[in-house]
């Protein structure tokens, strides 16, 4: 039986990595690169790697470091694809197919895409017929409006028309290898996931969901791993706030027999 | 550039972010800080005490805790909570730079004895020091780097070799500028030690200088240990500020009446505080300095802006501390010269090369820049060839600055 994943989310914003709560509060973390070496390290999954960035500037405004201060996220990428050895989605300000080619030259096994798909939903389809669909992640946020829970495009800025799971059926439809589900409200809140809107979508589509969104403890991955068919659990800020991570909450998983893979560390 | 409206804090402070209304993080952790009621605190301190118990059961050692102290106030703070309150044995592991004051080569020596704990002090030969210095100013503007490594990293090697799985930091590292908030019970991590207090350069980067001949038994106090060996031991490093409130003026308070804890008793010429960092007569002067010749701010922004929060000053009060002390170029570097061997020329030359273009730029040959109370102002000559000088423009220009770097 397929092992489920542990996937370590990291949030670029113009440069720096950051923690994000509900979409509209960053805090600085550090530099682009160095979490994701240790993420590697710790044995991840694989990787999701996302530029939340509302323009083109990327300054970490430091020039006296031992690490190059990158001027654009594709160098940053490449850095990023240098030091880390498990598969990794980039996502983030994609628009066009050679977005798409030029991202996965520089090291992404897929990329992911959000309000490019929803603008147009063919865009899903050619990315899959140009680069196969097993690389097209189709990343969905959404939010709790009034009793029913809405897409969001644009970093959670505006509604569309869909719920999650006709959404998520729609992208099935056109191409997309994966979904990535991501809560809007749960973001950054610790409370753990939206269970009910990732067992649903998790149970009506084909292809793997990946859950994100809300995790506050190691319990909550197993919430999800537990009452949901979601094949990977996501999750950003929760990885950044002690040494060995992703080790720890594999080995919480693992010990519970859980179907994940035991608890390791990459020697390079 | 833009400085917070609450603090005295610039934009280009480390990590920092200014929102939408000119708050900066910094004060916006703070606000949450403040917030927190009793009840609150109460929580944290039994949150603590079940970490430490959860990070003991696997303790195979003798001691309970390894505390890294340098004899500052917080040093005293730190270990009066462990043994004190908590009535632990600790280890205590102090990193020695060989830049002691005379204050806090008295406050170090003491702790043993006030505390009746054993004590490791441990320190590098003062070749390798110097070599180190030299080497760290011209590489990345920073003298202290030795400092900075061996207080991050030869405790935590202390840990491993004595299977002591718990050690106990002061203050939250980086609350300074928002890193992170109450709620994220943030620990010590290789990543931050690495990014944020070496710059990013580790041991590897010191060798092979055509200058400063060191080799890798010189530093193997700054070999961090690998996963697995921290793995196999356990070991966490909790921060003690994410579960006591942290006042550094009342905490100073407490360790000079309880534990005959002494602050400075000259005046630092960089900033109007007497009790921070006396184990490191270059970290309020030269290595200061360097701070403010990098992004033009200094320790008196650092303690204007922490004590505008906690409500001892105002930020107009603030203002003129920063005025009169931000910039001021301090006895201390004539000792720092004198120790290395190096010329002040030299300094300057070396210096302005790490001048940040976000902050600074070149007027009729002097440094200019925009200060917190909203005037610019000159500070001294520029020390670059005409050729650095046109490459600090260029890089200036490439930058693509908005409205001058805000």
């Amino acid at each position: 039986m397929k092992k489920r994943r542990l996937i370590p989310v990291l949030l670029l914003k113009n440069g720096w990595l950051v923690q994000s709560k509900g979409f509209q509060f960053y805090q600085n973390l550090g530099n682009p690169v160095t979490s994701a070496k240790r993420l590697s390290e710790w044995a991840s999954d694989e990787l999701i790697y996302l530029d939340i960035s509302r323009d083109e500037v990327y300054d970490l405004r430091r020039d006296d470091l031992g690490h190059e201060n990158r001027r654009s996220f594709l160098e940053i990428i490449q850095d990023v694809s240098k030091v880390t050895f498990m598969p990794m989605t980039v996502g983030g300000r994609i628009r066009t197919l050679a977005d798409i080619e030029r991202r996965l030259s520089l090291g992404a096994d897929k990329i992911s895409i959000n309000t490019a798909a929803l603008l147009n939903q063919n865009f899903i389809t050619e990315a899959a017929r140009e680069f196969g669909s097993q690389s097209v992640v189709v990343s969905v946020d959404f939010k709790k409006i009034g009793d029913k829970f809405v897409v969001m495009s644009e970093g959670g800025t505006k509604e569309t028309d869909y719920s999650p799971l006709e959404w998520a059926k729609i992208a099935q439809s056109a191409g997309a290898g994966e979904i990535l589900l991501n809560s809007i409200d749960r973001d950054g809140a610790r409370t753990g996931y939206e269970i009910d809107v990732i067992a649903e979508v998790s149970e009506n589509v084909k292809i793997p969901v990946i859950a994100c969104g809300g995790a506050g403890e190691w319990a909550h991955f197993a919430e999800i791993l537990e009452k949901t068919k979601a094949d990977a659990v996501a999750a950003a800020n929760i990885f950044q706030y002690t040494d060995q991570s992703v080790y720890q909450a594999k080995k919480y998983l693992y010990e519970r027999g859980y179907n994940v893979r035991p608890p390791d560390l990459l020697t390079v | 550039m833009n400085y917070c409206k609450r603090c005295v804090y610039p934009q280009i402070a480390v990590n920092l972010e200014i929102n939408n209304d000119g708050i900066c993080s910094s004060c916006g952790v703070f606000e949450k800080f403040k917030k927190l009621t009793p009840e609150f605190w109460a929580q944290r301190k039994k949150k603590f005490e079940e970490l430490i118990k959860e990070i003991s059961k696997n303790n195979t050692s003798d001691y309970d805790c390894v505390i890294p102290v340098s004899g500052g106030k917080d040093s005293y703070y730190q270990t009066h909570m462990m043994v004190s309150v908590y009535g632990l044995k600790p280890l205590l592991v102090t990193y020695h730079g060989n830049n002691y004051l005379p204050e806090g080569d008295y406050n170090r020596d003491r702790m043993r004895h006030v505390f009746n704990a054993d004590h490791l002090v441990f320190g590098p030969s003062v070749e390798v020091l110097k070599k180190l210095n030299r080497l760290c100013f011209r590489k990345m503007g920073d003298m202290n780097w030795h400092a900075h490594c061996g207080i991050m990293t030869y405790p935590i090697q202390v840990a491993v070799k004595f299977n002591i799985p718990l050690v106990i930091w002061g203050e939250t590292s980086w609350d300074i500028s928002g890193m992170y908030e109450p709620e994220d019970f943030v620990e010590f991590s290789a990543r931050a030690r690495h990014e944020h207090s070496l710059r990013g350069f580790e041991w590897h980067d010191m060798l092979n200088d055509e200058k400063e001949k060191l080799s890798e038994k010189d530093l193997l106090w700054t070999k961090y240990p690998t996963d697995d060996e921290i793995l196999k031991v356990g070991v966490r490093g909790l921060y003690i500020g994410n579960f006591f409130r942290w006042d550094p003026n009342k905490h100073s308070k407490m360790v000079q009446e309880k534990y005959g804890w002494k602050p400075r008793e000259v005046p630092f010429e960089r900033t109007y505080r007497k009790f921070s960092n006396l184990d490191d007569r270059y970290e309020n002067g030269a290595h200061d300095l360097l701070k403010f010749i990098k992004f033009g701010y200094g320790r008196a922004s650092d303690h204007a802006s922490k004590d505008i929060r906690d409500g001892y000053m105002t930020r107009e009060e603030g203002i003129e501390k920063v005025r009169k002390h931000d910039h001021v170029v301090s006895s201390d570097l004539n000792y720092w010269l004198d120790y290395v061997g190096m010329s002040e020329e030299e300094f300057w030359r070396v210096a302005d090369t790490f001048r940040d273009p976000r902050v600074w730029r070149i007027e009729n040959g002097a440094w200019v820049k925009d200060n917190v109370w909203g005037t610019s102002s000159a500070y001294g000559p520029v020390y670059l060839s005409e050729e650095q000088s046109k490459e600090f423009n260029k890089r200036q220009k490439n930058l693509g600055l908005k409205n001058n770097g805000k």
